[in-house]
């Protein structure tokens, strides 16, 4: 899946104002428990971390596990009191680490 | 082999002069002549001999009708004699009619009280909660399963026992069940009572990539419209302004296709124009294919339905496309017309069955739970295999006409591509 991260989440807020922040990341997040044709187990391979920064100060992480569906889907919320970068990273089993990064215009 | 590229229809406008590097010869003109848009005409569009997805089951229904073949045996003209009264077990019953294994079984169609504890029975045929009452003969009960048609020939219900679904102890123990229902149908849970049940509503904004990963076939669309082949040529070589040119396109097919002798749709287009111009291999239910789908209908987005029926061979087609729409096909001996015309928007199980408008206007549309893009040609092709009938390659003509009628049905809607459904 080479498939970019998706965001939304408003290009522009005034100070104080609390965000709504959406991700979603295309991946199969094989839960490790399915069988192949021949009986074999396919291995785990999941998203396992999800973190979101703001200026790299933390804003949310979270822990994935495997009952997590295909194509994670995140949304929270955040207050934003300067302009500044959203960083957002997910981390694979596998150990592959795949960010994107959003601004925000604080007025 | 190659036409060069040929100025084509009302959208195929072309650059003037532009020389085109191919070995063949190089004809591009701005000229307003009506030239067809070039298309592969000998190849198929899809593998022959077709081999199902994976994953789909894989039972064989060489036996029975499909829509391109009558295979069917005849419906027998008398109902069977029994010798005796009917002793089955009527517990053995109340798991058959209610086994999902075994086509759906009566639970599909039927509320049955308390039939094998099970949930969400359909309303498509009436409520035989009370048939124990109705003092109906254990043969009128027996044949009526085995094969309805002796007694209605235009029933929808499958013949259970005719095709092979159930053998004659099986319905034995299904009629012993039926006696013993006598009582107005409790429900569990007010969901498992159909005419209850709310009718499904599909509410997410299917333009929203966040809600709809088909919406990422847009982007990939977009770069394979701009790469290369081997040729040397890609789409945008002559297709330079994609989203005014393509603006109204979709929303005109599928169309007929003299040159072919059949009705061809945005998906078979795709495969035969892009193997005629740039060479590029996008065979009907490949990714490539299914995305350059999605955003070729993407781009007409908000047009209403509006098929070419004007032609006599159109006409024609339609007409074949209404005949076909009846053809009883596959071990359960139905027509499209029988789901989605007599038994239309009632509950068959726990599926809402649609009417023919509404089914057209957002494919090819994302399947929440299959994780996949589906074009009209698959879900046609789901719907056989669902009734276990063998379905056709996705270019048959039957599909083409089949297509042609349903485009038909749906004139006016306005399409919104890709769409989202369960």
């Amino acid at each position: 899946m080479a498939e970019k991260p998706r965001l939304k989440l408003p290009k522009e807020a005034k100070k104080g104002d609390v965000i709504e922040i959406k991700t979603l990341l295309a991946h199969t997040m094989e839960s490790g428990q399915r069988k192949d044709k021949d009986g074999k187990t396919i291995p785990r391979k999941i998203i396992n971390k999800f973190t979101c920064e703001f200026n790299g100060k933390p804003v949310f992480s979270t822990t994935l596990e495997p009952a997590i569906a295909a194509n994670p889907y995140m949304q929270f919320y955040a207050k934003v009191t300067e302009s500044g970068t959203f960083k957002f990273t997910w981390t694979d089993d596998d150990g592959s680490v795949t960010t994107a990064e959003e601004k925000i215009t604080v007025a | 082999m190659r036409e060069g590229i040929l100025s084509g229809n009302a959208v195929a406008l072309i650059v003037a002069g532009a020389v085109l590097a191919s070995g063949s010869q190089a004809l591009a003109q701005a000229t307003p002549a009506k030239r067809e848009a070039p298309i592969e005409l000998k190849a198929d569009a899809s593998p022959r001999p077709w081999k199902r997805y994976p994953g789909w089951p894989a039972r064989d229904y060489s036996k029975y009708n499909t829509l391109a073949n009558l295979a069917t045996p005849p419906a027998p003209k008398e109902p069977r004699k029994l010798t005796g009264p009917i002793t089955g077990d009527a517990k053995k019953g109340a798991e058959l009619v209610a086994d999902r294994a075994r086509g759906g079984s009566c639970l599909a169609c039927h509320v049955m009280g308390p039939a094998g504890g099970a949930n969400l029975p359909g309303n498509v045929a009436p409520d035989l909660s009370e048939i124990g009452n109705a003092g109906r003969e254990d043969e009128w009960l027996f044949n009526y399963v085995y094969d309805a048609r002796v007694y209605n020939p235009e029933t929808v219900m499958p013949p259970w026992g005719s095709h092979g679904f159930f053998d004659e102890a099986e319905i034995n123990d299904i009629v012993a069940f039926l006696k013993t229902l006598k009582s107005p149908a409790v429900f569990k849970t007010e969901l498992d009572n159909p005419e209850k049940r709310p009718v499904p509503v599909e509410k997410r904004d299917n333009l929203d990539p966040i809600e709809n990963p088909a919406m990422w076939a847009v982007e990939k669309a977009e770069a394979l419209f701009k790469q290369r082949t081997a040729s040397g040529f890609a789409c945008a070589t002559c297709h330079n302004d994609p989203k005014t040119q393509f603006k109204t396109w979709a929303a005109a097919m599928p169309k007929w296709e003299p040159r072919l002798n059949k009705v061809l749709g945005v998906e078979e287009f795709i495969t035969r124009h892009a193997k005629a111009t740039t060479g590029a291999d996008w065979m009907m239910e490949t990714d490539d294919n299914r995305a350059m789908s999605v955003y070729l209908h993407f781009l007409a987005n908000g047009e209403p339905i509006k098929v070419d029926t004007a032609s006599a061979e159109a006409k024609a087609a339609i007409a074949r496309g209404v005949e076909l729409s009846k053809r009883k096909v596959g071990q359960l001996n139905m027509a499209c017309t029988d789901c989605h015309g007599i038994a239309a928007n009632k509950w068959i199980r726990g599926q809402w069955l649609g009417e023919p408008k509404g089914q057209y206007d957002h494919f090819p549309t994302w399947r929440t739970n299959l994780l996949a893009i589906w074009d009209i040609r698959q879900r046609f092709q789901w719907c056989q295999v669902n009734i276990r009938a063998d379905e056709l390659p996705p270019d048959a003509k039957e599909y083409g006409d089949l297509e042609f009628y349903l485009a038909t049905q749906n004139e006016g809607l306005k399409l919104s591509v890709p769409g989202i459904r369960h």
